[in-house]
């Protein structure tokens, strides 16, 4: 009997994400007051949205699979692409394989529930800890409360409470302190009392402080220069990770060749032997592999709409003081050019570390991702351009490409995902976090977990 | 009733966080609303259906054509901006819907 209930709460209530979410966003719903069937509707939403993350993110991650296959068969590179939910969902789909169906989503919701209410507490002893800022950014935390939950257990194979406990500490820290780094110059930059809550505050903050050094802000201010229109087109996200899929669809289509290229379209790839013509061929990859991330991306707001308004009622009413940290994108309309510069250099910075893989014949190749490419290179950019001009932003948003692809390299080559984030911050100081916790690992002689 | 669509760039942060905050101005403001969120590359799918689409001058430019009328701000984030581009946009547009 006993039994039954502790299966029927740890396993099929508390365990499965669909139904775990489902509680959050209806347990928010009622300590905001609001009514029952508010409630009741927001819950189911929240579950629908869940699921539907998990069609779009099991079609891309399978898809994508078999062109890294095709790749790795050639040349024997190992593969990972660039974008930030499926490396959740990579990372969970592990911890699924040796823990059971939805055990890493659920780990992950815990570490993310655990993770923000450290940064509340962080926040209410700002008199201490010197963190003022509360990170709101629902999309951006579940991805990297997600990800910080299996590196932990990867590397520590610890069961869920310790797991999730040392996963929301290292993730709270990294929110508090990263956000509260950029509250000053978002105030230059918007003249508005926020800041930042995304994956590149650390690139951010670097750009800030070097671009004076690197140009002049008086002179070449590019919000005050002419860009032609047609290059705003670039950022639409869907058309813009749909071209991006493109060059590198076109890139391994070269690399592999056509006996490969006929592998792809049998019964044992992706079963489209009616696409015989190879250019239709590559097209159908291509927009197969942006409609399965734009289904991911629809299913991640149905849940994380409900989710943060719970998370800003919560926020708001204990720490009205709290500085509100917010997506990157807000800081855009104040700076539109710095942010079509930024893409386009931070394309050029990948674009020559991709050729560098494969002059010096690296063992892992990365095929680059619209978000981390687009995200972080605009918001550097923009602080970039406000401290040193436009020449400085150039400068900074190329390394910082190059950047994230080498940093990208070292985090596959540890974690042995097909996915990684791929963000400036996931290359740089994530890199390090991983190193540290897979040293500890290593020392305590702890075998990797899966 | 009106249909209210809030935009940003990829239609997840900026654009959720403005959802929250409309429709916690409409409630103060006594008026009946739908707000939805999205990026300015998915409108297209629901700007036939809506009467007011709030965002930046940055996205709003690169909006598909539609009847709906574009209320403008630059700050998304800053409440106080976003009320009152709101309320003055259903005053001039939408008299009747605003409550007495």
């Amino acid at each position: 009997m006993l039994n039954y209930f502790l299966d029927l709460f740890l396993k099929q209530i508390f365990g499965q994400p669909f139904i775990l979410m489902a509680v959050i966003v209806f347990v928010g719903y009622i300590a905001m007051k609001q009514k029952f069937s508010k409630a009741l509707g927001g819950a189911v939403k929240a579950s629908i949205g869940i699921l539907i993350m998990g069609f779009g993110s099991g079609g891309l991650i399978t898809n994508f699979n078999k062109l890294l296959v095709s790749v790795q068969t050639v040349t024997g590179m190992q593969g990972a692409g660039l974008n930030t939910y499926p490396t959740m969902t990579a990372g969970y789909e592990k911890m699924d394989a040796i823990l059971g169906a939805g055990t890493g989503a659920s780990w992950g919701i815990y570490t993310l529930l655990v993770a923000f209410i450290l940064n509340l507490v962080l926040v209410a002893l700002k008199k201490y800890t010197k963190i003022r800022a509360v990170f709101l950014t629902g999309n951006v935390m579940i991805v990297q409360a997600g990800v910080s939950t299996y590196i932990v257990w990867r590397f520590l194979g610890l069961g869920m409470i310790p797991t999730v406990i040392i996963a929301a500490v290292i993730t709270a820290l990294y929110w508090g302190i990263s956000s509260t780094l950029l509250i000053k110059p978002t105030k230059e930059v918007t003249n508005a009392d926020f800041t930042v809550a995304h994956q590149q505050m650390l690139g951010s903050y670097i750009a800030y402080k070097i671009a004076p050094k690197l140009g002049n802000a008086e002179k070449d201010d590019i919000e005050k220069k002419k860009l032609p229109d047609s290059l705003n087109i670039l950022q639409d996200n869907i058309i813009a990770t749909a071209l991006v899929m493109f060059i590198s669809v076109v890139a391994i289509f070269f690399l592999i060749g056509g006996e490969q290229i006929d592998w792809l379209r049998s019964a044992e790839g992706f079963n489209q032997g009616g696409l015989k013509n190879t250019v239709i061929f590559l097209l159908w990859i291509t927009l197969t592999l942006t409609a399965n991330i734009v289904v991911l991306l629809s299913g991640v707001r149905m849940f994380v709409g409900e989710l943060m308004v719970s998370f800003k009622g919560i926020s708001d009413k204990l720490l009205p003081g709290a500085v509100a940290g917010v997506d990157c994108a807000a800081i855009f309309a104040f700076a539109p050019k710095s942010v079509v510069l930024g893409l386009l250099f931070g394309m050029l910075g990948q674009v020559l570390a991709l050729s560098g893989l494969i002059i010096f014949k690296s063992p892992i190749f990365i095929v680059p991702g619209f978000i981390p490419l687009f995200f972080d290179n605009a918001t550097m950019a923009v602080y970039a351009n406000k401290r040193g001009g436009w020449k400085a932003a150039a400068v900074i948003c190329t390394l910082s490409g190059i950047i994230q692809i080498f940093g990208a390299v070292l985090a596959v080559k540890m974690m042995e995902l097909t996915w990684w984030q791929g963000s400036f911050d996931y290359s740089t100081l994530w890199v390090v976090i991983i190193a540290i916790l897979k040293a500890i690992g290593a020392a305590l002689g702890i075998p990797i977990a899966g | 009733m009106l249909n209210i669509l809030c935009v940003c760039g990829n239609g997840m942060g900026t654009s959720t966080i403005l959802k929250i905050n409309v429709k916690n101005i409409c409630q103060q403001n006594k008026i009946e609303a739908n707000v939805e969120s999205c990026s300015f590359g998915e409108a297209m799918a629901y700007i036939n259906n809506t009467d007011i689409v709030l965002t930046s001058p940055e996205w709003a430019g690169m909006l598909p054509p539609s009847n709906a009328v574009i209320a403008e701000t630059k700050n998304l984030i800053d409440t106080k901006q976003v009320t009152d581009t709101l309320v003055n946009a259903i005053k001039e547009h939408f008299p009747n819907e605003i409550g007495a």
